[in-house]
């Protein structure tokens, strides 16, 4: 047996996404309804933990941005992202993860392009939002689909 | 005249057609013996039974006809019980101290009364009387006759030369002879239904629905209707039991429920007696229109609404105007809307006071 962190939030996302397979018929549309799935869960996160507490009030620099990042994955995952790019992409901020939770021992092939963990690009920008940060977030490529890595880039407007 | 009421309903139709002729009453004849042999059948499942301590098929107003060992002194409660609900009469339980009654009608003037020991369940009471009432629905029973010896083993013949009579006699008005539960049987029967063109899928059944009777319904309920014999192919006795549970006030789920059965079966049976008129239950245009007004299901919505019980006066002043309306009752975006503030906005001013008296709080709406 694969050694999981958080079996219970695992198969409960895992079960969520089969669905949302089952419903949708492109890629695309797949994707959106994960990010949409985030974005409904972004404010009971944001109004049920402590995330506002330990952030800045006014976020306007990418430090800020970058800063919140991880407060975000301390709150949800107890841990840092593996690496938050502000100076690759103009504009972007990328968010690196070799570990991810969402994806641990999901293995689909021949789904390019289906952003497995999009739930996080969801949460993400409604939380930037509620910090008064316009954003949009997807995820670029997940290790559910053959990626080392697990990459969601921030497009900051 | 040997009868209490009109002639009985289970001759009028087809020796109307041709009274006169000596075959078809000899006919008839046959089927009387049928009728008496099916009802003793019927009878002696419940003689066999163990928990059964005794039974009485009874007149509509209470008389003993036939009686097995059911005790006499439970006569009298019994009748009261059925005047008390004449024709209302559905099923009824009495509990006495010699065991658990259960009434129930056979039809407009028959009533099987079985006294089941007193440590048989209700649920499974009723159901054995629901079985051999299963028997008896085949069979159709002649009125009782106006003078009888109550509880004689020797009524079942004389019930048997009454039918045999009632065959051989010309109805006197063949047409018009349904009895007083089915007074709009036979204006209904030729009246085309209104509903004829409409599927099943063109309604919308929930468990908490309340069905009601539809124009067509005492038509379905007359044994010698073609609905009637359209539905007991379909669904054989269940069809009659559903609709004997329509009335209005039994939702679907408590139809089910009484009756030991699928919600599912019930609702499908619903739907087909809607779309002939039988019973009338809400369409699923007007469903939907409900629902995405409500935008939930059957349970409603689930949501988590901002409840504030701190201090207000510790609130900052541009913050007021949306910490007052954390009452428990709106959801940020009803708060959003109320304010003119967009629910970011509003979710960030509720976020700041989170350790200061603002809870999150789950509802249903």
């Amino acid at each position: 047996m694969p050694k999981t962190e958080n079996p219970l939030l695992l198969s409960l996302y895992g079960h969520y996404v089969e669905d949302v397979l089952s419903n949708t018929s492109s890629i695309e549309e797949a994707n959106q309804a994960l990010r949409d799935l985030g974005k409904s869960l972004g404010q009971q996160i944001y109004l049920n933990t402590e995330i506002v507490e330990k952030t800045k009030e006014n976020i306007t620099t990418r430090e800020d941005v970058a800063k919140l990042i991880e407060v975000i994955y301390k709150v949800l995952y107890d841990k840092k992202p593996t690496e938050v790019d502000m100076k690759t992409a103009r504009g972007s901020v990328r968010v690196t993860d070799n570990d991810c939770v969402w994806c641990q021992e999901v293995n689909l092939e021949g789904m390019r392009g289906f952003g497995y963990c999009e739930v996080f690009s969801g949460i993400l920008e409604s939380i930037l939002e509620f910090k008064g940060v316009e954003a949009t977030v997807f995820q670029e490529m997940s290790r559910a689909t053959g990626a080392d890595i697990c990459v969601w880039n921030v497009r900051l407007v | 005249m040997l009868f209490e009421s009109s002639p009985p309903q289970s001759f009028s139709c087809d020796f109307g057609k041709s009274p006169y002729t000596g075959r078809n009453s000899q006919d008839s004849v046959h089927e009387v013996r049928y009728m008496s042999k099916d009802l003793e059948r019927a009878l002696s499942k419940l003689r066999f039974d163990d928990q059964v301590l005794g039974y009485s098929l009874m007149t509509r107003v209470g008389r003993p006809f036939v009686s097995f060992a059911f005790p006499d002194d439970l006569f009298p409660r019994v009748k009261d019980s059925i005047q008390l609900y004449k024709t209302d009469l559905r099923l009824m339980t009495i509990d006495t101290e010699k065991g658990l009654v259960v009434l129930s009608p056979v039809d407009n003037n028959w009533i099987l009364t079985v006294l089941y020991v007193p440590e048989l369940q209700l649920g499974l009471a009723i159901a054995k009387t629901k079985n051999v009432l299963r028997l008896l629905e085949g069979i159709e029973l002649p009125p009782p006759p106006v003078d009888f010896e109550e509880s004689s083993e020797e009524n079942l013949q004389v019930l048997e030369s009454i039918a045999i009579q009632a065959a051989s006699v010309e109805p006197k008005e063949p047409a018009a002879a349904p009895t007083a539960a089915t007074p709009s049987a036979s204006p209904a029967e030729t009246a085309p239904p209104a509903t004829e063109s409409l599927k099943p899928e063109d309604f919308s059944v929930t468990p908490s629905t309340v069905p009601e009777r539809g124009s067509e319904y005492s038509t379905a309920l007359s044994l010698d209707s073609e609905l009637n014999s359209e539905m007991k192919k379909t669904y054989r006795n269940f069809g009659f039991d559903v609709l004997m549970l329509v009335d209005g006030n039994n939702s679907v789920e408590q139809i089910a429920d009484s009756m030991f059965q699928p919600t599912d079966r019930v609702i499908e049976l619903l739907k087909w007696g809607a779309c002939r008129g039988v019973v009338s239950i809400p369409r699923a245009e007007a469903k939907t229109a409900q629902s995405s007004a409500k935008a939930g299901g059957a349970l409603g919505r689930y949501v988590k609404v901002p409840k504030f019980e701190g201090d207000l006066g510790k609130v900052d002043g541009d913050d007021l105007v949306v910490i007052r309306m954390c009452d428990g009752k709106k959801t940020t975006e009803e708060i959003a809307q109320a304010v003119h503030m967009p629910v970011p906005k509003v979710v960030q001013i509720v976020a700041k006071y989170r350790k200061r008296g603002l809870r999150m709080i789950g509802k249903t709406v």
